[in-house]
């Protein structure tokens, strides 16, 4: 490791290297620096149970496939990634033995909903048809690229007439929830409560306001979730490969102390081994706004306001996710697959929210801190990678909405209670899936709220998606306003994590925005805004 | 009145454009050039199967310097925007059948660049759609769309 950069990145998460890679390839020297032992931040994939047993620890869901310009922009493909798309992308399971199924063949989705209602089908089709063709456009507008204010898209979505255009994109959804969005469209209990799980499982919380304007959007690309073969790991250690090849360095193990901010400029970074390292450029933080502003950075360095809004106006998820990682000798066979076998081939399975009201009541549950009777969502990666677990084997993970803190004993309860709700979440499982009995079961792990911001500590309080996912904290306003464009009061000093916009999940949008930000700062040559 | 794709057609949608935006104010500055990509769909009579043809419109100070016919593999500018489509779609746009931004907005023909921009020129934009929509008498020699009926009989669709 030298000790000058022009570039250097804190985080390796999946933001942080592919900034890196980007700037790599401009041509400039590059350093990303990891506290942990490896690259991936959420891209991390352990044996948490047994050998050969691969768990997702973090993220499992890559829907942003082919949407998202560094996929291809850093051929992370030839980079020895392999995704697969499930053709059973995700199934709801309800107490009366039914079920739906989402696939990637549409008309197979709408037989699926029409048998619930035939009407809601109709309705799914035309709002998936019309979604799917704006997609690219919306992603364009609204993701890859560094934000617009509400106000100015409203007045654009205004101009351009397209409510007169649109059977379902309307300005009146920046004040609705999905909730509404679907009572307004759909009639189907069921059929509700699985587009609406499904926005919860991406963070779009059924009950928020304002979140009804992203709803279409999901819809448009509900059937183009993907699976890393051989865990989503593969995908960090593919983004390390792009930056190593084009000469940039990722050390792990790598805890940053400080940022160094030399009149008004940041021009490096202290490491807690007392290593300090030049940049002469800029620094690019990929972790949490509160590590970098109250953390990194000398009070000093920081405008008094920012210092106090970091501190008590940075808007975290009010909830966060349970998991229980298994290892079994066989696949679930769903009792529901008699009423329609492709249960059995879902990759994502909805286990039991058959209304919205059964989300609504758990996420007031979770928000008050309690632990409601779990209704997990399972995922089985073995389905579709056999890859992941020994032969004959497979791989589970149950998630569960769910506090950081428990209610009358904070986050530490977690630590007696994570064994025990992991028993619960697995017998709620059982409930449909008889044949995981206990001898099917090897071995399995809790991986607890209080895990997730232990192991990984910009995801804040186990705010999974590093900010809140509402309309106050989306666009330019997220993090806070005067950080909603990547640049900091400190020159040469930008965000470009999942606190930034769009949000977590693996986007890639948080890095790519900031690099369109950077170029224009650094004038580079911005190869890979291909029109 | 000009025959559709010709150079007195472009032409006419230059000075259309440029006529309907001479009383606009807070015209954006400095210069774009935008590639428009049309493929033959097997329906259009003016674009053949397979085939491409690609337009390159310079806006500066948001008005048209000009509109013209390049090979697809031109590099003579720096590319701002792409749409691209097939011929039928644009056939329809141009003979004021199709709305161009009905034809964005479900993705009949593809943008590629900075949204940004164009949502913040939002009317500006509008304007010009408008002009190429409406702002010409075109004359099709090949026949006026919607031709869709017998060129799908003749084609066996």
């Amino acid at each position: 490791m030298r000790n000058a950069y022009d570039a250097i990145v804190i985080g390796a998460g999946h933001n942080g290297l592919t900034l890196g890679a980007y700037l790599a390839r401009s041509g400039l020297e590059v350093l990303v620096l990891e506290r942990r032992h490896e690259e991936g931040g959420g891209l991390c994939t352990e044996e948490l149970t047994l050998a050969g047993f691969l768990h997702n620890v973090h993220a499992n869901y890559h829907t942003f496939v082919d949407l998202a310009p560094p996929v291809h922009d850093l051929d992370v493909r030839g980079h020895g990634v392999e995704y697969v798309r499930p053709e059973v992308q995700m199934a709801s399971i309800y107490d009366d033995g039914t079920a739906l199924t989402i696939h990637t063949d549409l008309d197979k989705t709408c037989a699926s909903i029409a048998r619930f209602s035939e009407q809601d089908a109709d309705t799914f089709r035309r709002l998936y048809s019309e979604a799917h063709g704006y997609v690219d456009l919306l992603l364009g507008t609204l993701m890859y690229q560094p934000p617009m204010s509400v106000k100015e898209l409203t007045k654009a979505l205004a101009t351009f007439g397209v409510e007169d255009r649109s059977e379902f994109l309307s300005v009146k959804l920046r004040r609705e929830t999905i909730n509404q969005f679907l009572d307004q469209h759909f009639t189907n209990d069921k059929v509700k409560a699985h587009l609406a799980f499904h926005g919860a499982v991406c963070a779009y919380t059924n009950d928020v306001p304002g979140l009804a304007i992203g709803f279409p959007l999901l819809i448009g690309k509900i059937d183009n979730w993907h699976l890393c073969i051989g865990g989503s790991h593969r995908l960090a250690h593919a983004l390390w490969r792009d930056l190593a090849q084009h000469g940039g360095v990722m050390i792990s193990d790598a805890d940053v102390r400080s940022i160094a901010v030399d009149r008004g400029r940041a021009v490096g970074v202290r490491l807690v081994d007392g290593t300090e390292i030049s940049a002469r450029k800029l620094v690019a933080s990929t972790v949490s706004v509160e590590q970098t502003f109250l953390e990194f950075l000398e009070p000093s360095a920081v405008p008094e306001e920012l210092h106090s809004r970091v501190k008590n106006d940075v808007k975290h998820k009010d909830w966060s996710l349970f998991s229980v990682h298994l290892a079994m000798t066989a696949l679930p066979a769903y009792v529901a697959a008699e009423f329609d076998p492709d249960v059995d081939r879902a990759w994502v399975v909805n286990l039991g929210y058959g209304s919205l009201e059964e989300l609504n009541a758990d996420f007031a549950a979770v928000r008050a801190g309690r632990l409601p009777d779990p209704k997990p969502n399972a995922a089985v990666n073995s389905l579709y990678d056999p890859t992941d677990a020994p032969p004959g084997c497979a791989t589970g993970l149950l998630r569960q909405f769910a506090p950081f803190a428990i209610a009358g004993g904070g986050e530490g309860e977690w630590e007696s209670m994570g064994r025990w709700y992991g028993h619960r979440c697995i017998d709620a499982w059982r409930k449909y899936a008889p044949n995981l009995t206990d001898d099917v079961i090897l071995d399995w792990v809790p991986y607890t709220p209080l895990e997730i911001a232990q192991k990984l500590p910009n995801m804040v309080r186990g705010d999974w998606m590093m900010g809140e996912v509402s309309l106050a904290n989306m666009l330019d306003q997220r993090p806070l306003p005067e950080l909603g464009q990547y640049r900091t009061p400190v020159e040469a000093l930008y965000m470009a994590g999942s606190t930034q916009h769009p949000h977590g999940f693996i986007t890639f949008g948080p890095a790519y925005n900031a690099l369109q930000v950077i170029a224009d700062d650094l004038a580079l040559d911005a190869w890979w805004r291909q029109v | 009145m000009a025959d559709i794709y010709s150079t007195a057609w472009y032409e006419g949608v230059r000075d259309a454009m440029n006529t309907r935006v001479a009383t606009m104010t807070d015209l954006p500055k400095g210069v774009l050039h935008i590639k428009v990509e049309i493929y033959g769909d097997g329906i259009s009579p003016y674009i053949e199967e397979d085939v491409e043809r690609n337009f390159l419109i310079r806006i500066a100070d948001g008005h048209c310097d000009w509109y013209r016919e390049v090979d697809g593999d031109d590099t003579s500018v720096k590319l701002d925007y792409r749409f691209r489509g097939p011929a039928t779609i644009f056939d329809e746009i141009a003979a004021g059948l199709q709305d161009p931004i009905d034809a964005a907005l479900h993705g009949t023909v593809k943008v590629r660049g900075d949204m940004r921009f164009l949502m913040r020129q939002a009317e500006h934009v509008s304007v010009l759609l408008d002009a190429y929509a409406h702002g010409v008498q075109t004359t099709w020699p090949l026949g006026r769309p919607p031709y869709a009926a017998e060129h799908k009989e003749a084609l066996g669709a």
